[in-house]
């Protein structure tokens, strides 16, 4: 018995340091993907619902847990005899149900309101196909009147370039199994569905970078699904649309980038579309994705080098103290820092290389010659491609040119 | 001088042997023979043993066996049971070199023979009273028996059932079928209506109509099921390019006018009455003068038909090499390259579902939506 207290109190102990911990774990600051720090007009809505209920919720919780703890240490047994049996009390019991109904009610008023207005897209001032598969979200920015006016489709993945303060509607689906969509600090979720269209409102107070994450679990690399928001004002926009619609610039003859461009139309061109890349007869290499690839789709590269993740923006394109410096930037400053993508001082090489040497063994997919029998020998993601160090050194070195 | 028993062995392989000759000799392919051949060494095998052992005639030269030998002791019941293990055992045999339904036939003959021939053989040795020990086997036999017999018989009669009805023609399965009911109403009635009629004569019915219906079914089975027709779908007419024809086609018979209305969308294309194609995509405000596509994405678009005659919306991906009835392209031969729906009735709608890989700027010619028989009719499709 005595030995019981001692372990008793360390219990006790133990149990208020875990309690601590995970206490402490909900504080950081440098939380990406926090709900709780809106910053868009349809954040803030679930925001400005979701702080009054779960304030409502937690005066409940803390009246019916007071009630249940009076009630089970007023009237403990302590050899009392058994009291008087009553059978209802009406008016408390009408009391009762009627109160919690006008608690519903008046929690429904504004929900219903908030997902009328998150539903609403009359106000539309610009428009972007997303599309989800397996682990990657594509973005293409169709013909269109809307975001400053886009004459040739863009076509980008990973991240979404959005303009500031523009009521952007994403119109998603997906090419394979479900996926959800979801940038917290701009929105809340919407699942992707093969052969449905569904729309979400997406809208940035300040430029920056806001992340987000595949929130529908998809397969096996389903956590390495991630992808990322940016805001720019409307020059910075105006800038990137065209950089994206600008031509092709070949890499300069008897340059290793040069001999990577042939080795990218060897390798990398059956899945991978580089807009304006011609063969040596001079006609454009299209790719053929839906002949090699599941969900018949893989990652426009020919702008890779504007955005700095890859990979379902499972890694970053810079190192880490090029990459602080945009995450870091300030609003002012940050269209200027992103727009000079990345740069040869700032490239993660060591990630992208080992990613191009043996991309299944970097991020797990379906990828193996083994494993394709229901896919009808279709991988599903990156399959390894056996380049040698050569090839994958002008593979790099061209990519880095695709700014 | 031969045993009684033995001669019948006997001519029986002589005959063998003699239609082994025969046949050989007059029919092609050696399966026939071989079969007599091993019939005739099986038969004189039989016939050597009888000879030999004198029909195990044993009193003939040792009375004391009368009562000491083996074949003194009470012998077993009959049994069915060697029957079907030898052919449970042929059927597996020839099953490994022919079709695999006969095998799994031939396996499962040997399990039910093993199965009750253990099941038997063990109440044999209950007691020495036969009665008692059929009722032995019986009482552990039956609950397996009955019903595995019973689904047998069912799915027998099922099956026989089904073969007929496939291959009847599509009119005169009705005729037929009909009467058989009526037939099977009227014996009830007789049935229901003479009670003194004979149980045995109930039975002898039954066993009749069922033998009848089993061996019209296995009849069918042999001769086949009737042709088929398949019907045609707007498929059809996307694979001939025959979709910009305004003529009503098979395709578009029974075609479903409101189904498409529940689905969801990306775009809606309307046909006006005054002959112009207006475009709505998903989410966008207004109409817009085209429909936005992601690549290689199973898309559906909805056709309205607001117009006062029947329409259908055509998909025009340009052309594409012609493909003969194997699939084989046919060297420069083109066709239009079009998927379409059925036609749609004024105020119906339908949809259209579709993926195309390869994005506007490398299509050979610009992606439309366009309805055959209204002149400038005409929404792009932009690919990203």
């Amino acid at each position: 018995m005595v030995a019981s207290v001692p372990r008793r109190l360390t219990t006790g102990r133990a149990a208020l340091l875990v309690g601590l911990g995970v206490l402490v774990a909900g504080c950081a600051k440098n939380a990406p993907q926090d709900t709780f720090q809106p910053e868009g007009e349809n954040a803030r809505k679930i925001h400005d619902l979701q702080w009054p209920v779960f304030a409502i919720a937690g005066i409940v919780l803390v009246i019916v847990s007071a009630a249940v703890l009076w009630c089970v240490f007023r009237y403990r047994d302590r050899g009392q005899p058994i009291p008087k049996q009553t059978h209802g009390r009406p008016a408390l019991e009408i009391g009762l149900t009627i109160l919690p109904a006008l608690i519903l009610i008046g929690v429904a008023i504004p929900t219903v309101g908030t997902l009328m207005a998150l539903s609403k897209t009359s106000d539309t001032e610009c428009f972007v196909n997303v599309t989800g598969q397996q682990w990657w979200w594509e973005m293409d920015y169709p013909a269109q009147d809307g975001c400053g006016g886009i004459e040739t489709p863009i076509v980008t993945s990973g991240q979404m370039v959005v303009p500031v303060g523009t009521n952007v509607l994403v119109r998603g689906t997906s090419r394979d199994v479900i996926h959800s969509f979801w940038i917290p600090r701009l929105n809340g979720k919407r699942d992707m569905v093969p052969g449905r269209v569904q729309t979400l409102r997406i809208e940035a107070d300040r430029p920056g970078i806001f992340a987000g994450q595949c929130t529908e679990f998809c397969g096996l690399s389903h956590a390495n699904m991630r992808m990322e928001v940016v805001a720019l004002d409307a020059a910075d926009f105006e800038t990137w649309k065209a950089n994206q619609l600008a031509a092709y610039e070949a890499p300069e003859e008897g340059t290793v980038a040069a001999e990577g461009e042939q080795t990218f139309i060897a390798q990398c061109s059956r899945c991978h579309q580089v807009d304006g890349l011609e063969d040596a007869d001079g006609a454009p290499v299209i790719a053929r994705p839906e002949l090699y690839v599941y969900s018949e789709a893989a990652p426009n590269l020919t702008h890779l080098m504007t955005r700095n993740t890859f990979a379902g923006a499972t890694w970053d394109l810079v190192v880490e103290g090029c990459r602080d410096r945009v995450w870091q930037a300030t609003p002012e400053e940050f269209g200027a820092i992103y727009l000079e993508g990345v740069t040869a001082d700032c490239l993660n090489e060591v990630d992208l290389r080992e990613w191009i040497r043996n991309a299944p063994e970097k991020k797990p997919m379906y990828a193996e010659a083994t494993e394709l029998g229901p896919t009808d020998g279709k991988t599903r993601g990156m399959p390894y491609l056996a380049l040698s160090e050569d090839q994958i050194d002008q593979v790099i070195a061209y990519l880095l040119e695709r700014h | 001088m031969l045993p009684t028993g033995s001669k019948l062995l006997i001519g029986a392989a002589v005959a063998a042997t003699v239609a082994a000759i025969v046949y050989g000799l007059t029919q092609e392919g050696s399966l026939g023979t071989v079969g007599l051949i091993f019939a005739a060494a099986a038969l004189a095998f039989l016939a050597g043993v009888v000879v030999y052992i004198r029909e195990a005639d044993v009193s003939a030269m040792d009375t004391a066996a009368l009562s000491e030998s083996a074949a003194a002791a009470a012998p077993p019941g009959d049994s069915i049971w060697p029957a079907v293990s030898a052919v449970g055992g042929v059927l597996l045999v020839v099953g490994l070199v022919t079709y695999s339904p006969i095998f799994i036939f031939g396996l499962v003959a040997l399990l039910a023979a093993t199965v009750d021939w253990m099941v038997q053989a063990y109440s044999e040795r209950a007691s020495a009273d036969a009665r008692f020990n059929a009722a032995v086997r019986e009482r552990i036999a039956h609950p397996l028996e009955f019903p595995i017999l019973a689904a047998v018989g069912v799915a027998v009669l099922v099956y026989s059932f089904s073969r007929i009805m496939l291959f009847l023609s599509k009119t005169t399965g009705p005729a037929v079928f009909g009467v058989l009911a009526a037939l099977l109403l009227v014996v009830g009635f007789i049935i229901a209506f003479m009670p003194s009629i004979r149980s045995g004569v109930v039975a002898g019915i039954a066993v009749i109509a069922g033998l009848g219906l089993v061996a019209g079914g296995a009849a069918a089975a042999l001769d086949g099921e009737r042709e088929m027709h398949p019907h045609e779908t707007t498929s059809a007419l996307s694979a001939e390019g025959q979709c910009s024809s305004t003529d009503e086609t098979e395709a578009d018979e029974h075609a479903s006018q409101n189904v498409a209305a529940k689905a969801n969308i990306a775009a809606e294309i309307t046909l006006g009455k005054d002959g112009t194609l207006t475009a709505h995509n998903l989410g966008l405000v207004g109409d817009q003068e085209s429909v936005s596509v992601v690549r290689a994405n199973s898309t559906n678009v909805r056709f309205r038909n607001e117009s006062d005659e029947d329409r259908r919306l055509v998909l025009d991906l340009g052309t594409r090499a012609e493909t003969d009835e194997t699939g084989e392209t046919i060297p420069d031969r083109e066709v239009p390259n079009q998927l379409c729906t059925q036609l749609v009735e004024d105020g119906g709608s339908q949809l259209l579902t579709f993926s195309i890989p390869t994005p506007s700027r490398y299509a050979d010619a610009p992606y439309r939506f366009v309805v055959p028989g209204v002149d400038g009719a005409e929404v792009p499709v932009n690919v990203s």
